[in-house]
């Protein structure tokens, strides 16, 4: 399943590949920044790295190229996600400080439904047996109150992988983020006893406080080392055995490029790279296409994910939840401290099963046909009816043209299902059964826009989507009405968008520290230092000259109050405490409209050092136009706002050329995805080939 | 929701009415966002202290923010009947904000201000909007249950237009900023609560022009209806009969008896209170705005724990108690803490249906510790601040009590390393407390063990107001009672109920009750107790007294 060489290679070739759950997405891209190729190939979840040398080889065959002229390979992996969820990590244990071993069967101390009495949690990465008290104990100011008993650490290492077999080993005390002494001479006695175990302490993954989330990280970090670096040794002995002489990235949850030995200490930060990739993409392309305030928007075959973009930049976050132990429920899952793209996702995609509940209210998701056995329409087995099955049955999709045509589509069975299943307990029709599936996904998509946007404070209405996913740009135009968003974009090859996000971002590492200080205690030559230091240990991983770029934030506080407001600093700034006292208080007025009379704190202090990215960038192959006729036939299609099921225009994504207008009701094809536009709705081919869509308002 | 409704105005059809009121719910919860973003109160911001909802042109309640707690449930049509009672409709206009913090008519205490905002469209109002936000101060005693009269509680609004035709009462204003410690921040808060109900006015008026309807009115009717229906059917399963309780709770020096009695008959359900005892002088009375929430949110966990709520939840419960008991506090009785005693309400009921429905109840929970602590840190500035942690869940008829959960309150566990620089205090440990979770076939959770050290260099006072000292966590079907709650100092038990001081490195024990175990010890499979041992839950010696020493050899 590859589109074969687009246009000849122009030297400097760099490979983007994206594991996803169920296809391997490759993406190439030469030099300026112009897309080579695509191919997609099966995963295989037993050893990833198996397709991705396959799928190299095959990607690099199509288009006549030898893996000696890739000079980069940039890759994204589940590898980390899954194993969190199917502990499949290696036996890992805990040293913690003496006192606070059971904090993690404590938990949080909060339930996310009140009203559900059944409620679970994730069990923890570390088991209670697994875990040792040592003697020792920092104050919050990082004077000793207690000091390390050395002897101990010694004897519980040797205990833990001696008698209890362990192969990675977290060291978790309090307040090393303040000072990591203890963590770091821990680290030392551990190391030197034995000298291959995988070692990961607090204040080295994320230094910030909040210990129960801090050592979650930890314990997960530790957990999947063992898995992650066998990994990296495998895929790199095979691409180098192939012939691939360039370098080899990973990227990170932030969206940053991480080289393998930053990979191989921190891999709790390679969780969901892939949609992170996504929404760089469409930071990429909204903003050279539109410009101002985005909603990137991704729906694949079991999730919807949504991220917001505000001058080009994807709104960051540093906590994420993983591996969700309930029903997909928030708050049931692991909280880790990681830096991410700050995403909503919910589980609305293609696979998920609808039904009605008790109260008789049609419901989509978050349960999930999933690849197997997958919507009743693959005939793959798959009883109950799915988005994707309505979305047939509408006449979105062709049951003979899904996926470029590889797969016919069984349009009876899929209406046998929604009539039996839900239109007949409802009262309703087969057709309006599946227009219900595929409202109630838009609406509850709509309502996940509506929910992040507004809990950060950004206001969604006149700035544009960016669609994509397999699913993404049949949802996209609808979704936008509800939400009044008056543009959507619809950019080429969305169904291996973050293939080609891997391509799209800059080299970038981030560092984080506690440094928790009265603004008005601080000395100005204090905070230079800190600043100095932290621009050269984030500058480290990129090389000598690498980062161009440093992005510098502070949390504060008033004291007394227990949230953080995130402070930037512009890039060159004069006085540095009059700098975050002025941004603060400018912060703090947009959020509560007022300022107060109490000391400011400085919490912490975060800096990314970014390198150069690519000039131009293109995900639209050139020259596939074959001349032929845009408008390749008519199909009957459900459009309500057209008055029901109409006799709506199709047309072949691959011959659109730029300036071309076209007006919904309009179904616009491609390989691995169909734009669907409403009625009153227009879009424009724009120079890059994007598709934009200026949305009707109802 | 979109065109076929607009297209022909023909009755909603059950896909219609499933997004239309998805969609209710989703403006609540956006104006909830909109309101938690903003708060200056912590117990907003992370105890989710508010609640945002729609009512229909009549006042009745059609949507709630799913982001609330418990004694929201119920409280918000009563504050809405007496405000439309004092300001008829034909009295409102658009711009108007009806307020008050009545605990009488509101939630049972001060620091809880209800907003409401007509929602007008075309001249005529087409729903009401309301919010709720627990403020960061009320002035008065503070929160704590040290006040004896409820003029010692803070400030008591009547009910007033804050704004009138979008002018602000800035008399209103003045006399609030005169009577609050924190002035910047209630203000703050309240302003907040307004920009809520401006988002759902907005919100809700799109969806209504897209829809293509007048007002909320026809969708209240199926949306009240189909609740109602639902709950009844499931009252309708719960057998018929008088089905009673008592439970005793410790009330500041005094015992008092909670009483309830059930009376189940067909889809209807009336619970009464009487034989409850009398009010105390201490801030732990409970208004009965406030038993009846915590009744209802009971009855929901037991019938529909997943259905939204609205009027057509509370439609088929009638909930009833003498005037002047503890459970029906009336002025001048103080009622600031009224969750002390109040938390007892759904074990209470739970206790009562635990045989007539035994896969729908929990056994006692350890409950939730709430410590106010004043003093100086180390530097000299004063120092007020709270510490919450959890008791035990109690067990189910099919699955062990989680440990260490809150309820019904759902304040969230405080993190040492934010605490102690905030306190100058600090934490010595914070562990498991194993054998606190009560035996049974199905086990409580067990409670905790926390350790505060005063190394402020100043004294300290705590104000705590626990319960579950005298009186276990009660188990069910021959399930065993959870260990009961100890605060000591220095290792002497101490009066849990009061205030105390610290001397300068003086040590603060807290030992969290556990939750109670369902079904007969002897029925726990052996291997489910080693699980117990190996999670330190149990302890080899605890379990022995628990299951009896022969337990090894049981089955699994």
């Amino acid at each position: 399943m590859h589109d074969g060489l687009d246009v000849a290679p122009r030297g400097g070739l760099r490979l983007g590949i994206d594991i996803g759950g169920t296809f391997t997405d490759f993406a190439l891209v030469d030099s300026l920044g112009s897309r080579v190729g695509v191919h997609k190939q099966l995963t295989t979840p037993r050893d990833p790295s198996h397709a991705v040398l396959e799928g190299t080889l095959a990607i690099c065959q199509a288009v006549g190229c030898s893996l000696s002229e890739l000079v980069e390979i940039v890759h994204g992996t589940t590898l980390v996600t899954n194993a969190l969820i199917e502990r499949r990590g290696d036996r890992t244990g805990m040293l913690v400080t003496q006192g606070f071993r059971d904090l993690f069967d404590i938990g949080r101390e909060q339930r996310y439904d009140l009203f559900d009495l059944r409620l679970r949690y994730a069990e923890p990465i570390v088991e209670r047996g697994l875990r040792a008290d040592i003697p020792e104990r920092l104050k919050h100011d990082g004077s000793v109150l207690v000091p390390l008993d050395e002897e101990a650490v010694a004897a519980q290492t040797r205990r833990l992988v001696e008698d209890e077999r362990i192969e990675a080993l977290a060291i978790c005390f309090l307040h090393a983020h303040v000072d990591d002494r203890h963590e770091r001479r821990a680290r030392e006695i551990a190391g030197a006893l034995y000298p291959a175990l995988h070692i990961s302490h607090s204040a080295d993954v994320f230094p910030y406080p909040r210990e129960f989330e801090r050592w979650t990280t930890t314990c997960a970090n530790a957990y999947s080392q063992p898995l992650v670096d066998r990994y990296l040794s495998r895929l790199e002995t095979g691409l180098a055995e192939a012939g691939f002489l360039g370098r080899l990235w990973i990227m990170a949850s932030s969206g940053g490029l991480m080289n393998l030995d930053m990979a191989r200490r921190y891999p709790v930060k390679l969780l969901e790279s892939g949609p992170a990739a996504g929404v760089l993409v469409a930071a990429r392309i909204g903003t050279a296409v539109a410009g101002g305030d985005l909603l990137s928007f991704d729906l694949g075959g079991t999730t919807a994910k949504g991220a917001l973009i505000r001058k080009g930049r994807p709104f960051r976050a540093y906590s994420f939840e993983a591996a969700h132990a309930y029903e997909y429920r928030s708050g049931s899952g692991l909280p880790l401290q990681i830096p991410v793209l700050d995403m909503t996702e919910i589980g609305t995609g293609g696979g998920s099963l609808v039904a009605p509940d008790a109260l008789g209210r049609l419901r989509v998701g978050p349960r999930s046909a999933g690849a197997e056995p997958g919507p009743v329409s693959y005939g793959r087995g798959g009883k109950t009816a799915t988005l994707t099955d309505a979305n047939l049955l509408l006449g979105y999709l062709h049951p003979d043209s899904f996926l470029g045509g590889t797969m016919t589509l069984d349009l009876d069975a899929a209406a046998e299902a929604y009539r039996e299943q839900i239109g007949v307990p409802l009262g309703v029709d087969a057709l309006r059964a599946a227009w219900g599936a595929h409202d109630m996904a838009n609406e509850d998509i709509a309502r996940a826009f509506r929910m992040h946007a507004t809990e950060r404070g950004f206001d969604y209405r006149g700035c544009a989507m960016v669609a994509f996913g397999g699913g993404g740009p049949l949802h996209a135009a609808r979704i936008a009405r509800k939400l009044r968003v008056p543009r959507v974009i619809f950019p080429r090859g969305a169904g291996v968008m973050s293939a080609f996000g891997m391509l799209s971002g800059a080299q970038s590492f981030e560092t984080v520290r506690a440094f928790r200080r009265g603004l008005d205690a601080v000395e100005e030559s204090e905070l230079q230092a800190l600043l100095a230091d932290l621009d050269a240990e984030a500058a480290a991983p990129l090389g000598s000259g690498g980062a161009t770029h440093w992005h510098r934030r502070f949390d504060m506080r008033y004291r007394g109050q227990h949230y953080d407001i995130e402070v930037e600093l512009p890039e060159a700034c004069g006085d540095l405490r009059e700098a975050l006292r002025m941004r603060f208080i400018e912060r703090y007025r947009e959020i509560f409209h007022t300022s107060l009379d109490e000391p400011i704190e400085i919490v912490g202090c975060k800096v990314e050092a970014s390198a150069a990215a690519s000039q131009s960038f293109s995900t639209s192959p050139e020259d596939e136009n074959d001349g032929g006729e845009a408008m390749t036939g008519h199909r009957q299609a459900y459009f309500p706002a057209a008055g029901g099921l109409v006799d709506c225009a199709v047309l072949a994504r691959s011959r659109l050329r730029p300036g071309m207008v076209v007006d919904g009701p309009a179904l616009v094809e491609e390989p691995e995805s169909t734009i669907l536009l409403d009625a009153g709705d227009r879009a424009t081919v724009h120079g890059d080939m994007s598709l934009v869509a200026e949305i009707a308002t109802p | 929701m979109t065109s076929p409704v607009a297209a022909s105005r023909r009755t909603l059809d059950p896909i219609d009415l499933a997004i239309a009121w998805d969609r209710l719910i989703s403006i609540t919860d956006e104006g909830a966002a909109a309101l938690i973003r903003t708060s200056f109160s912590m117990l907003v911001r992370e105890g989710f202290d508010l609640s945002v909802m729609i009512f229909d042109t009549r006042g009745r309640l059609i949507a709630q923010s799913r982001k609330c707690i418990p004694v929201f449930i119920g409280t918000a049509p009563v504050t809405m009947a007496h405000m439309l009672k004092r300001f008829p409709p034909q009295t409102l206009a658009p711009g108007d904000v009806v307020a008050s913090n009545d605990p009488v008519i509101g939630t049972g205490h001060m620091f809880d201000l209800a907003l409401m905002k007509p929602i007008f469209r075309g001249g005529r109002i087409v729903a009401y909007a309301m919010s709720i936000t627990h403020l960061p101060d009320i002035g008065g005693m503070g929160f704590s249950a040290a006040a004896t009269e409820i003029y010692h509680e803070g400030l008591r609004l009547p009910i007033w237009k804050l704004f009138a035709a979008g002018q602000r009462d800035e008399t209103l204003i003045e006399l609030i900023k005169l009577n609050v410690r924190v002035p910047e921040q209630v203000l703050g808060d309240i302003m907040a609560s307004v920009s809520c109900l401006e988002v759902v006015d907005r919100q809700l008026g799109e969806f209504l022009s897209e829809a293509g309807l007048a007002d909320v009115d026809e969708l209240a009717v199926s949306i009240i209806d189909q609740t109602e229906a639902a709950v009844r059917a499931a009252l309708a399963a719960i057998p018929d009969g008088a089905y009673r309780n008592e439970v005793e709770v410790e009330a500041f020096g005094d015992i008092r008896r909670l009483v309830c009695r059930i009376d189940k008959r067909g889809s209807a359900a009336a619970i009464d209170f009487a034989g409850t005892g009398p009010c105390v002088g201490a801030g732990i009375n409970v208004p009965l705005s406030y038993t009846r929430s915590m009744a209802l949110y009971t009855l929901k966990c037991i019938t529909a724990p997943r259905l939204p709520n609205n009027d057509g939840a509370t439609v088929p419960i009638s909930i009833s108690a003498p005037v002047g008991c503890l459970l029906n506090a009336v002025p001048p009785a103080p009622s600031a803490g009224r969750h002390v005693i109040g938390h007892f309400i759904p074990p209470l009921i739970f206790g009562a249906l635990a045989e007539v429905v035994p896969d729908r109840v929990m056994a006692g929970s350890g409950l939730i510790d709430f410590i106010t602590l004043q003093g100086r840190r180390p530097d000299g500035s004063g120092m007020t601040t709270t510490f919450c942690a959890a008791g035990g869940f109690g067990a189910l008829s099919d699955l062990d009590g989680q440990p260490t959960t809150p309820g019904s309150s759902n304040m969230g566990g405080m993190s040492a390393e934010l605490f102690e620089p905030e306190s100058g205090l600090t934490v010595e440990r914070k562990s498991l407390r194993p054998d606190s979770g009560g035996a049974g076939a199905y086990r409580g959770g067990p409670g905790q063990e926390i350790v505060l050290r005063n190394d402020s260099g100043f004294p300290v006072s705590v104000f705590s107001m626990a319960n579950r000292t005298q009186f276990p966590a009660q188990g069910f079907a021959g399930g065993q009672p959870g260990a009961c709650r100890e605060h000591l100092v220095n290792g002497e038990t101490i009066s849990p109920q009061g205030r105390h001081e610290l001397a300068p490195g003086d040590r603060l024990t807290l030992r969290e009750a556990g939750g109670a175990g369902f079904g007969n010890p002897q029925a726990r499979p052996a291997s489910k107790i080693t699980d117990d041992l190996r999670r330190g839950y149990a302890t080899p010696e605890g379990a022995a007294r628990a299951y009896g020493p022969d337990w090894p050899r049981r089955g699994t």
